[in-house]
């Protein structure tokens, strides 16, 4: 079954002055089955950060649908919609996005505070999470004590923490180094062998040869798409290195 | 062309930052101008030439340096707010290419432009409003001036220096930070990592204490002389425990109920406790601060109000009539019919001279001592001197008159009578505590209370109010004034050491105008002294009190008080809301990406605005509620410091101050509205 389903969906953003309407997406359709895990690729400015706002309902189509676990999003009333992300969904950000007044502990228990769930089962909750991290020293330190890929670790494991249906990443090695990159990504691997679901956006060849199927996405369409299959992570590399070139030098649809 | 250069990168940055300059150039020119004003104020030839004037300008010159001293703080304070937000641009230009020197340029012409746009503005609306002082000050002396405006050379220049002064010291003050700071310093001195605010819990239990002794002094000290002593004390205590508790006090607090996990880790709690520790580390002193501020604001209009409204009261507690002699005499022998209607006699020949009608007359003749009951005993100052080195003990000392029983029914139009070696006791100010069926003097001159009358209102004497009054009536005067005599003469044999006076009191109410009263004290005086020169025997010297003379003195002195008070009110009101501006756009710049981080983990924007209101909330108003305390504590003190200027009305001191705190409540609720959207909108720009 699709957790996630888009269909025909068109974002055009009208500049401040009037006039001139810009096509940020013109047709994207694709869907996303329970446990996999998907990446999307594209050069800037090809709609990636606007298809996934739109995807983690924090911007608003043109037209066309998202049905998340069967639900349209557009029918969640604004009000609901906080806490329909929180409930459901898990973010990973290029930049953490941890609050600087919190322990990683308090950053990560930050989305069950606001679902008004007790201290007891937060806690409960957190370690098993910590421990597959590997973050279970670092928990009462504070964002600027720590390095950035263990405050990634620790973004993951405020995404994690909700048991959230779907993990949104977006460009989560943009800022981080090799070695942190690579932990992070055999991180992703294994969350995503306990049937999590996740979706990410990268430009990174090294990271999206990591996932199950990637999408190319250029001038606001789907490209393209790439299924591991059987085949290896290098041979993956390899695929999605000769797909981007063909983007980039004009070639039309394979 | 490269001339104009640097002036010119100076304007643009200035204009650029118009949102942080234009406060900032509101406070440089407000505080010119009031220094202008108060200055002009204390050398104007108008003033001298009016009664009470040269009193007030005194105060005005004392004045003027406490608003020079806190410019001087306060714009060190504002403009190192100032270069903080701007060290990004700074650092740019430093990356950019321009070195230390050039930055210094652009550093010199930004604050020439600053100290010459204010000294001319504020110069302008000084002159302007300088004269409207005048009229309102000349109004409370109850002079008259001209409507003709005026300048003061001698305080434009004296402004134009202080002001030079306070700005090439900001300037080099900046500079000094800038010369020791590295670009990537510059560039990033926004957004270094800061630690978490670690609770200082013993500066934090420090404070509690200070504050606990700060506010005890306050309600236990009784003595009106000994709380003027101890009051400059209370106030430093105060301030010092105000910085401790919201500096060290607030983070504790945070970091205690952040240990509560229960309460904590609630959706109510968890983000507002959070960012209230850190907060409140960076706004501590800024919040105290507004704190002491308000505080002295608030003592400061409430006492000199009061006293100014409690001019004629307090007036008439220290000059109860009109025109008054008083004949002091160096034995009691002299106290006799004869010469008091001599002295009678002087007195109405001047008012028939003068065409004045006495009214209200009261007359008497007394023994009077300082003196202190203990048990049915009362002690004479000399005799409790003598004990403790000469030291001490004067200050809690009472005035104690021995007169004839028929003073007592001669102004209460009762018929009292008494056997010899009987009293009647009144009290004024207080009661008679001990209440002892007998009283003596020196365990010498015997009494039996026959009656006590205690807050006895008929006669009150001159002297301090702030002292409790006996009254003993005898109906053997002249036996009893001997006895005190004779213990006077035993103790001392120079009659300049003496510890009972022998007086005559003469006063009355006059119906002519104050100029008419004066004049006729200036006669009453060459009759006296016209009778001494005949030599009338046995006079000490005679001192004269005319209520109108004193009158002006008064509210020369008061009335400065009251323009000093408003004026520095209006200053610290000003500085207050400075403060406030700043410090709500230092927040919303510090707030902006949590802003963001919140909304993308799952906050609704409602959610967060609760909590960001809660926040500032408290932020802001702590400060006024803990004001409010420290006055509600101060209210003991100032009452009894009022006391010594013989004011005793607590109830409407209360009412004034109360009045004062709503008042600046209300503009302090006005200032909050006007910032608080300033925060709202620096904090909702990335959010869409």
């Amino acid at each position: 079954m699709s957790i996630l389903e888009v269909k025909g969906l068109k974002k055009t953003y009208t500049t401040r002055f009037g006039g001139n309407q810009v096509q940020a997406l013109k047709n994207v359709s694709f869907s996303v089955e329970e446990g996999e895990y998907v990446a999307i690729m594209g050069e800037s400015g090809s709609g990636k950060t606007t298809l996934l706002n739109i995807l983690a309902a924090l911007d608003k189509p043109t037209g066309g649908t998202v049905l998340l676990d069967g639900r349209n999003l557009a029918d969640i009333k604004e009000t609901a919609m906080a806490e329909f992300r929180r409930d459901n969904l898990g973010f990973v950000f290029q930049d953490f996005n941890l609050l600087d007044t919190f322990s990683l502990e308090d950053n990560i228990y930050l989305p069950l505070v606001l679902a008004g769930k007790n201290y007891r089962e937060m806690h409960k909750r957190l370690e098993p999470i910590a421990k597959q991290l590997g973050i279970t020293q670092l928990l009462k330190k504070y964002p600027y004590e720590v390095s950035g890929g263990q405050k990634q670790r620790a973004a993951v494991a405020r995404a994690l923490i909700t048991h959230p249906k779907l993990i949104f990443a977006d460009e989560p090695t943009g800022a981080l180094d090799s070695k942190s990159s690579d932990e992070l990504l055999d991180l992703f691997s294994a969350i995503n062998q306990d049937k999590q679901t996740i979706v990410m956006v990268t430009h990174s060849v090294k990271a999206a040869s990591h996932a199950g199927r990637v999408l190319f996405i250029k001038d606001g369409e789907v490209f393209h798409q790439i299924y591991k299959g059987h085949h290896t992570r290098q041979e993956l590399y390899q695929k999605i290195s000769d797909t981007l070139t063909l983007l980039t030098t004009g070639g039309d649809r394979a | 062309m490269r001339k104009s250069f640097y002036p010119k990168m100076a304007w643009s940055g200035i204009s650029h930052n118009r949102k942080l300059y234009i406060p900032y150039f509101f406070t440089c020119i407000a505080m010119v101008m009031m220094f202008y004003i108060i200055d002009a104020l204390s050398v104007s030839s108008v003033l001298v030439r009016i009664r009470g004037g040269e009193t007030m300008q005194g105060m005005l010159n004392f004045g003027k340096w406490i608003i020079g001293l806190f410019t001087l703080i306060f714009l060190f304070y504002t403009n190192s707010f100032l270069n903080k937000r701007r060290s990004r641009e700074y650092g740019l230009y430093n990356v950019l290419g321009m070195d230390k020197r050039n930055l210094a340029h652009i550093h010199f012409w930004g604050t020439a432009i600053i100290a010459g746009i204010s000294l001319v503005a504020g110069l302008i609306f000084g002159i302007v409003f300088s004269k409207l002082a005048e009229l309102w000050m000349v109004n409370i002396l109850n002079g008259q001036t001209d409507f003709k405006l005026r300048i003061e050379g001698s305080a434009i220049r004296e402004t134009i220096l202080v002001f030079l002064v306070i700005f090439i010291l900001i300037l080099l003050s900046a500079l000094r930070k800038m010369t020791m700071a590295s670009p990537m310093e510059l560039l990033r001195s926004e957004h270094t990592g800061e630690k978490p605010p670690k609770g200082n819990w013993l500066l934090a239990l420090v404070g509690v204490v200070v504050l606990a002794i700060a506010y005890g002094l306050a309600v236990t000290i009784e003595d009106p002389v000994v709380a003027l002593a101890w009051f400059f004390a209370a106030v430093i205590l105060v301030i010092v425990a105000t910085y401790m508790l919201f500096i060290a006090g607030s983070v504790t607090l945070c970091r205690i109920l952040q240990k509560n996990k229960g309460f904590y880790y609630r959706k109510q709690h968890f983000i507002s406790i959070a960012s209230m520790s850190y907060r409140m580390k960076r706004n501590g002193a800024g919040l105290a601060s507004i704190c002491v501020l308000s505080t002295m604001v608030l003592v400061m209009l409430s006492s000199t109000i009061c006293l100014y409204a409690g001019v004629e009261s307090i007036m008439r507690e220290r000059y109860p009539r009109d025109l008054s002699y008083e004949v002091h005499v160096s034995a009691p022998k002299y106290l006799n019919e004869e010469s008091e209607a001599n002295w009678r006699q002087l007195m109405e020949e001047t008012l028939h001279e003068s065409h004045l009608t006495a009214s209200d007359v009261l007359e008497y003749t007394s023994a009077f001592f300082y003196g202190k009951l203990e048990g049915q005993n009362f002690r004479m100052k000399d005799e409790l001197m003598d004990m403790e080195t000469n030291e001490s003990t004067a200050f809690d000392v009472d005035e104690v008159y021995v007169a004839p029983l028929g003073v007592y029914n001669r102004v209460t139009g009762e018929k009292e009578t008494l056997d010899a070696g009987e009293a009647l006791v009144a009290v004024y100010g207080g009661s008679y505590e001990n209440n002892t069926d007998t009283l003596s003097i020196h365990n010498d001159i015997h009494f039996n209370v026959k009656k006590v009358i205690s807050n006895f209102k008929a006669i009150h004497m001159d002297g301090a109010v702030s002292t409790k009054v006996y009254y003993i009536f005898v109906p053997d005067f002249d036996e009893v004034a001997e006895k005190l005599a004779q213990y006077n003469m035993a103790q001392y044999t120079t009659e300049n050491m003496e510890n009972v006076y022998f007086k005559c009191y003469y006063g009355c109410n006059l119906d002519g105008s104050d100029d008419a009263q004066m004049a006729a004290e200036g006669i009453l005086n060459n009759k006296f002294a016209a009778l001494n020169a005949s030599q009338q025997e046995g006079i000490d010297y005679v001192s004269y009190e005319s209520y109108a003379f004193n009158k002006e003195s008064f509210y020369g002195t008061f009335g400065g008080l009251l323009v000093l008070g408003i004026l520095l009110g209006i200053v610290f009101v000003f500085a207050a809301i400075l403060i406030m501006y700043y410090k709500q756009v230092t927040e919303g710049y510090e707030d902006q990406s949590g802003f963001v981080v919140m909304q993308k983990v799952g906050m609704t924007k409602k959610d967060i605005r609760q909590s960001i209101n809660s926040q500032i909330l408290i932020v802001f108003f702590a400060p006024l509620l803990l004001a409010g305390l420290h006055l509600l504590f101060a209210f003991p003190m100032i009452s009894k410091l009022l006391l010594l200027f013989g004011l005793n009305r607590t109830q409407f001191l209360a009412m004034v101050a109360l009045g004062c705190y709503l008042m600046f409540a209300v503009c302090y609720i006005i200032v909050y509205k006007m910032t608080s959207g300033v925060y709202y909108r620096i904090v909702s720009v990335n959010n869409k």
